[in-house]
């Protein structure tokens, strides 16, 4: 085990190197790409509502492997060609931002109007009620949720190897191919993800605590 | 434009779905049955129960179904454990949503009011007969929409077993693809058959939220 584990360290760290710029990058996306989807369905703009409600049913109701074939082979032999890491990547966000835009909307929704009605009551201007009267509780209440789904992005980046970017299941993958030791790798790959994961978990759980006043 | 190819290969496409269909039927069942073990494991054990408990929901809430099914696919068989793939696709992906069903349970054991137990008890109802009649009807009643959404989310990973080369819808996607050059055309029908299937849990799902409501 120590000695598989030398041997192919270098190779599983830039494995993971990649799915932790994957995750990343689909984290970021999502967290503003979910809030624009959750303003769009709560909008009373005609039409823009239903639009964002089919587009959430839609990402929710497909796999996440069937839309990365679709942009990864659709899109090629549609003449604009995207890396697999940018079809991934595209995937990635375009599903997961429909689960953040539904965490949004519960968290936007969950806030009693009487909490805006007091603010403007005591005086304070519109902006400043939803500054520091709707924005803080609202944070609140979307983050421990939306780190959960973070949890559940990082885990979905594994799937991205069927179209064999260089992520660490792939790594696993080609490695096990080509090595007799598939328990050494699976063990490895395993303990990676779980790292990755406690540490997400772990600084959400931190965050509860630290707002748990205000929910 | 008419997607011919799509049209053309449709009935290949629909016996995939079918078999999508069998995968998830034949996998809610253990995983539903897995996760209600695991809750009642969880909330009515003693410490080393609860610690053995407690690690497997760690692990496997930790580690992506893929991973899961290499494992079962690539590492066994080098023991001499030779799992036929079909078997072992469904046994992972029970065990996998079985940790998640857990949490469902477990929740809705929990949030049966403490009176629901003690006049149970006060009538003088042995241990089974509570269960039976009090406390499964509401916990199954109270975890039901959670439930189908999890449903949602395991038909929606059975696409993942094509990986490991189990022919089912999104295998037989990739084929007809393949051969015929048309992925927009054949991954959006198949994408559109998943619609239809979990769009329909999901309104069931609904459907059970609604009911709930006149439940309390």
């Amino acid at each position: 085990m120590n000695g598989f584990l030398a041997r192919y360290l270098s190779v599983f760290l830039e494995g993971a190197l990649v799915t932790v710029e994957l995750a990343l990058a689909a984290i970021a996306i999502v967290i503003v790409w979910g809030l624009v989807v959750a303003v769009a369905r709560l909008s009373r703009v005609r039409g823009l509502a239903p639009l964002a409600g089919g587009y959430i049913q839609l990402m929710r109701n497909t796999p996440l492997l069937v839309q990365i074939y679709f942009i990864y082979f659709g899109f090629a032999m549609a003449g604009f060609g995207l890396s697999g890491f940018a079809s991934g990547l595209l995937a990635l966000c375009l599903q997961n931002g429909a689960y953040a835009a539904e965490i949004y909307r519960g968290g936007l929704q969950s806030l009693s109007v009487k909490q805006i009605e007091g603010g403007r009551a005591l005086g304070m201007t519109p902006w400043l009620t939803f500054r520091i009267v709707v924005l803080p509780q609202a944070v609140a209440r979307v983050v421990p949720p939306l780190g959960n789904q973070f949890v559940l992005i990082l885990k979905d980046t594994s799937i991205v190897s069927a179209i064999a970017v260089g992520e660490l299941t792939h790594v696993g993958k080609l490695l096990s191919e080509r090595t007799a030791a598939t328990y050494e790798i699976f063990f490895v790959l395993a303990a990676f993800y779980l790292v990755m994961t406690s540490i997400v978990t772990t600084l959400v759980r931190l965050y509860e605590r630290r707002v748990a006043l205000l929910l | 434009m008419l997607p011919d190819v799509l049209i053309a290969n449709f009935g290949y496409l629909l016996r995939g779905a079918v078999v999508t269909v069998g995968l998830a039927a034949a996998t809610i069942v253990p995983s539903a049955v897995i996760g209600m073990l695991l809750a009642l494991a969880k909330v009515f054990g003693g410490i080393t129960v609860r610690a053995i408990v407690d690690v497997y929901l760690y692990v496997i809430r930790g580690v992506p179904l893929l991973v899961l099914l290499f494992f079962m696919y690539y590492a066994l068989p080098y023991s001499g454990i030779d799992v036929p793939p079909l078997f072992g696709g469904v046994l992972v992906m029970s065990l996998y949503f079985g940790a998640f069903m857990a949490e469902i349970f477990r929740a809705a054991i929990l949030s049966l009011p403490r009176a629901q137990w003690d006049a149970a008890r006060s009538l003088g109802m042995r241990r089974r007969l509570m269960f039976r009649i009090v406390i499964y009807p509401q916990v199954f009643r109270l975890a039901a929409p959670p439930f189908v959404n999890t449903c949602i989310l395991l038909v929606k990973s059975t696409s993942l077993v094509s990986i490991i080369s189990l022919w089912e819808l999104t295998l037989a996607g990739r084929e007809v693809a393949e051969r015929t050059f048309a992925p927009l055309q054949i991954f959006g029908g198949v994408a559109i058959i998943y619609f239809v299937l979990c769009y329909a849990l999901s309104r069931y799902g609904l459907y059970l939220e609604e009911r709930m409501r006149f439940a309390h």
